[in-house]
């Protein structure tokens, strides 16, 4: 009995050093970004807690048998928090994970700025959900697209978010001119401006009048497919063919209309034309 | 002891000592000397060049389709960008974040060097490697959403005293935007699961 009474208690201090070792601080699994938390303790005598978090780390003494408590500015950034406490010859951890509070902004990214009217989805919208301490918040939360043009119904569309983000495809109107593109939840809205542009021109009219210097050619003013007038600087192409042979001149549109003063003394064929789009033809005959 | 960790990339380990070598001592000693210097130098050269394992999958991707060369890109920056993390955390060093790292992901992590510094404590990541896949590409190509499964041992160090060591996997959001001839991570997150 003598020979094992010392092994056996060898054996169960052993266990007990192991056990404590081992220990687990009491830890929630998760907690909302900006909580408090207590964490229990036991035993007595001074200890130093360690916190490791994702965008914080904290070092501070402790008395044991009494809680420690986690501030919520400690527990900000959203990811997994590793607790150590070690003090009277032990040493406890355990890990957490913080997790987004509720949403308080967007991060939200529209594409393209600028656009044609009319483009079938377009317009791209992509909105991040974030909590105020930019976590992105997970769980799915409903965001609102619209997109309002000047004069005309704003075109709405609710969307929910996966893993922090919606988003979404939408038609730019009929009507150019800039719209407000918004992404909104719960009170918060983020806006961008899209400038909805004319399209490619069309039904491109011309007519031409040979005057002393030669023949002036003058586009009807030049609108889109939904009558929209086409900008300015959008380059039209005159063709002018003929027995001196062919001749071409590019001109920015002004004003709505596009003109130039073709040299030709004799009769030609003139023609228009815009990027992919065919204007009528006129014939003028030779100079008197 | 100090250790040299360049198998962010699994490739290679070694402890090395200082101020282990005395000016004068045995052939024994120099030898371990010389042995400690070479390993030492070999570790920095690997931990400096590569970048951790990431096995990528792209399937899942939506709404947009993913292009080859992005698909090449987005493994190898983000395992520059951890291989950047480790390395900074390491040694606390803020600037070298932003080759790969933007936005509030940038700042998180600066702010995590800041609190290192005041403390004195200091964050070791170890990394064994990355199972990636994206599954949110934005339609427009301006961002990308990622799952990363990241097999780690972090260790924690007051001073030189290692506080706590941990060999995890833990699973991480990430968003990633490009940058002029690269992809920047805006936002790296642990979450408990996917």
């Amino acid at each position: 009995m003598r020979r094992i009474l010392p092994a056996v208690c060898l054996a169960v201090c052993l266990m007990t050093a192991a056990s404590l070792a081992a220990q687990d601080l009491q830890l929630p699994a998760t907690i909302a970004a900006g909580s408090e938390l207590t964490i229990p303790t036991s035993g007595s005598g001074a200890a130093t807690f360690y916190l490791i978090g994702p965008s914080y780390l904290a070092k501070r003494q402790v008395q044991l048998g009494q809680e420690i408590h986690i501030q919520p500015r400690e527990v900000r950034s959203a990811g997994r928090y590793t607790a150590v406490l070690r003090g009277g010859g032990s040493s406890q951890s355990g890990s957490f994970y913080v997790v987004a509070a509720k949403p308080a902004s967007l991060s939200f990214l529209a594409h393209p700025s600028r656009i044609p009217v009319a483009q079938r989805d377009g317009v791209i919208g992509v909105a991040f959900v974030f909590d105020k301490w930019h976590n992105l918040v997970r769980r799915p939360e409903t965001v609102d697209f619209r997109l309002a043009a000047k004069d005309a119904p704003p075109v709405a569309q609710s969307v929910r978010s996966r893993d922090g983000a919606a988003w979404i495809l939408m038609t730019s109107a009929h009507k150019a001119g800039n719209a407000k593109f918004v992404a909104a939840l719960d009170g918060i809205e983020e806006t961008r401006v899209i400038q909805q542009v004319a399209a490619d021109p069309c039904h491109l009219q011309i007519r031409a009048e040979r005057n002393a210097k030669g023949v002036l050619v003058q586009t009807a003013p030049v609108r889109d497919c939904s009558g929209n007038p086409v900008s300015d600087g959008t380059v039209v192409t005159f063709t002018a063919n003929g027995p001196q042979g062919l001749s071409t001149v590019d001109v920015p549109i002004k004003k709505d209309i596009a003109q130039a003063e073709l040299q030709i003394p004799g009769p030609a064929t003139i023609s228009v034309a815009s990027g992919v789009v065919m204007g009528n033809e006129v014939k003028v005959g030779g100079q008197q | 002891m100090r250790q040299i960790n360049c198998a962010a990339t699994g490739l290679c380990s070694a402890r090395v000592g200082t101020g282990l070598c005395p000016v004068q001592g045995g052939s024994q000693t120099r030898l371990i000397c010389v042995t400690m210097a070479f390993v030492l130098i070999f570790s920095i050269s690997c931990f400096a060049a590569d970048a951790p394992q990431v096995q990528f999958d792209s399937s899942h991707i939506g709404p947009r389709q993913m292009e080859d060369i992005t698909g090449r890109n987005i493994p190898r920056d983000w395992g520059r960008a951890w291989q950047t993390l480790a390395l900074a955390l390491e040694q606390n060093r803020p600037d070298l974040l932003g080759r790969y790292f933007t936005g509030f992901a940038q700042q998180k992590l600066a702010a995590t060097i800041a609190t290192q510094i005041k403390t004195g404590l200091r964050t070791r990541y170890i990394d064994h490697g990355h199972k990636l896949a994206a599954y949110f590409y934005s339609p427009d190509g301006g961002a990308i959403e990622l799952h990363d499964t990241a097999d780690l041992e972090i260790q924690v160090f007051d001073g030189n005293d290692l506080v706590h060591s941990d060999r995890v996997t833990l699973h991480y959001i990430g968003l990633m935007t490009p940058a002029a001839d690269h992809w920047e991570v805006r936002l790296m997150e642990s979450v408990p699961s996917f």
